[in-house]
């Protein structure tokens, strides 16, 4: 079992860290009780892993409130979370009965509000709103990175408690308690070095501390699984043969999945030792994972990651053990995104935008094929006519 | 650093002031329309009338002192150890380049080498929550 999952606090007071943003969390829930209901319902802001939702459902069960949780992954649209809420009566008596009978209050949960957009999810907001509006149940919101401008509403009718990363300090106490149950061989110094790395972030250092309870080096789990750079989370992928651990690439880096499907059909369709037949199934796989990908994106359906998930890892895994192997060598659409800020993104369009009359190929063709013979030039060569050539005509450093 | 230290920079006489984060408190010094608008433009800094000025966190508390600093003034945030309540200073501690340093609590470093740490802080929770909860519901 996980650690995560296995330590998750069952009341506030094993929630360590942010001790004003829960005092605010319980004495908002507390008056709410006794009718003072001047905001309609709670927006828990932060970073993920801090504890937010932990909060939540230990809050509810300090005060014996029923959660009823609406996954903003899940419950997008107005439709569906009325038709979720709409069901709450149902639910409740059920496990009320299921629960011996005892009547608990029921406390509304929307998690990862952020996820929900308020022009694209026909009127998911306005019906969470709605709801918090109609006092009728108090309503917890949480979000990771909530915008401003498109979240207004909620930021000016819900109160905002901010839960704030934790600090190296209190991720010590998180572990050292984990360690004395778990009865653990492990020093001071390795909490010390897991709480300097896992930036504030609890659930990271308790993955860490289970990766280092088996005898994992700290010193190689430093660096974490999430927002690794592209090319090492390629790297890593295809030099691994554990299921497991591309699971957990594949799982901490969603927003990269659409750069590794294309990635694999570069690696797969290059490889030489991988056989045709096997060639021609593992890319039937990675189109049909592509179409999923896609159609998921596009209809806002992202329940279907899960599945997703583990369709991906397994093709990756299958490839891997046929021979895929990264060769370093970065793929070509990928150079599109080597732009990594703002100006160097105009200078980029506006290096393309000439080149229309000078150079007789597509804007497409020149960044795939050009580009990277110019990279390859300059890197080698900074002195080669080819070089004074591209110098003369665009500039120098302009691109590279 | 901390606590009423005054020193001198460039002939100026610098003031230090302890602050909260979250916490509203009034800047002793004349800070003219220009600054203020200086002031309540920056991220994590709000200016609540008849209260006084609130900073979210660090980076906000950084950016202000750039401003105030031209007035001789430098605010420091004012930790203290959740456990102990002894104050804790940031600038001595081990994590200081790794924390953002945007709580009013943290952890003392005689408290975190206690043996039943994590007992004594939840137990410290536990005690505060219920008080709260019993005061409250009263």
């Amino acid at each position: 079992m996980v650690w995560t999952e296995k330590y998750r606090p069952r009341t506030l007071a094993e929630v360590i860290g942010n001790e004003e943003a829960k005092v605010e969390l319980v004495r908002w829930v507390i008056e709410w009780e006794k009718g003072k209901r001047d905001y309609p319902g709670v927006l828990l802001v932060g970073p993920p892993g801090i504890g937010k939702t932990t909060s939540v459902h230990a809050l509810a069960n300090d005060l014996s409130y029923h959660v009823v949780e609406l996954n903003a992954s899940e419950y997008r649209t107005a439709e569906k979370i009325y038709e979720r809420l709409g069901s709450l009566s149902r639910t409740y008596t059920l496990e009320s009965y299921l629960g011996g009978g005892v009547q608990k209050r029921v406390l509304v949960f929307f998690d990862e509000i952020d996820g929900i957009d308020p022009k694209e999810d026909k009127g998911g907001l306005d019906a969470v709103i709605n709801i918090a509006e109609k006092r009728e149940y108090p309503v917890i919101a949480a979000a990771n990175v909530p915008d401003k401008q498109k979240h207004k509403k909620l930021f000016e009718l819900f109160k905002v408690i901010e839960f704030k990363e934790l600090t190296p300090k209190h991720i010590v106490i998180l572990l050292k308690r984990i360690v004395d149950r778990e009865n653990l061989n492990i020093g001071l110094d390795t909490l010390l070095k897991i709480a300097e790395r896992c930036r504030g972030d609890a659930r990271l250092a308790i993955n860490m501390l289970q990766a280092a309870s088996v005898g994992v080096p700290i010193e190689t789990i430093a660096q974490p699984l999430e927002n690794l750079p592209f090319e090492e989370l390629l790297r890593r992928l295809s030099s691994t043969s554990s299921y497991y651990e591309i699971k957990m690439l594949i799982d901490a880096n969603s927003s990269l999945w659409e750069d590794v499907i294309y990635s694999y059909f570069d690696i797969i369709s290059r490889s030489p030792v991988i056989k045709l037949e096997s060639k021609i199934s593992l890319l039937e796989e990675l189109s049909m994972i592509d179409v999923y990908l896609g159609r998921m994106n596009k209809e806002r359906k992202y329940f279907y990651m899960r599945y997703l998930s583990h369709i991906l890892s397994w093709l990756i895994y299958k490839a891997n053990r046929e021979g895929a192997l990264y060769d370093g060598r970065i793929p070509e659409y990928r150079l599109y995104k080597f732009v990594l800020n703002r100006k160097a993104a105009d200078e980029f369009s506006e290096l393309t935008s000439q080149l229309k009359g000078r150079i007789n190929e597509s804007i497409r063709k020149f960044t795939i094929h050009t580009i990277p013979v110019f990279c390859l030039v300059y890197k080698n060569n900074k002195t080669s006519e080819l070089c004074k050539w591209v110098e003369r005509v665009y500039g120098r450093g302009r691109v590279i | 650093m901390g606590g009423k230290g005054i020193w001198e920079r460039k002939g100026d006489i610098m003031q230090y002031m302890k602050i909260r984060y979250g916490e509203p408190f009034s800047i002793p010094r004349r800070l003219g329309t220009e600054l203020f608008k200086e002031v309540v433009r920056i991220k994590g800094v709000d200016y609540v009338k008849g209260k006084g000025f609130i900073v979210a966190d660090y980076y906000a508390l950084s950016s202000l002192n750039r401003i105030l600093v031209k007035l001789g003034l430098i605010l420091t945030p004012e930790v203290k150890c959740y456990l102990c309540n002894r104050p804790v200073d940031c600038d001595k501690c081990r994590f200081r380049n790794v924390c953002k340093k945007n709580t009013n609590y943290c952890i003392c470093d005689q408290c975190l080498e206690k043996e039943d740490l994590a007992d004594k802080y939840i137990e410290k929770q536990r005690m505060m929550l219920s008080s709260l909860i019993n005061s409250l519901r009263r």
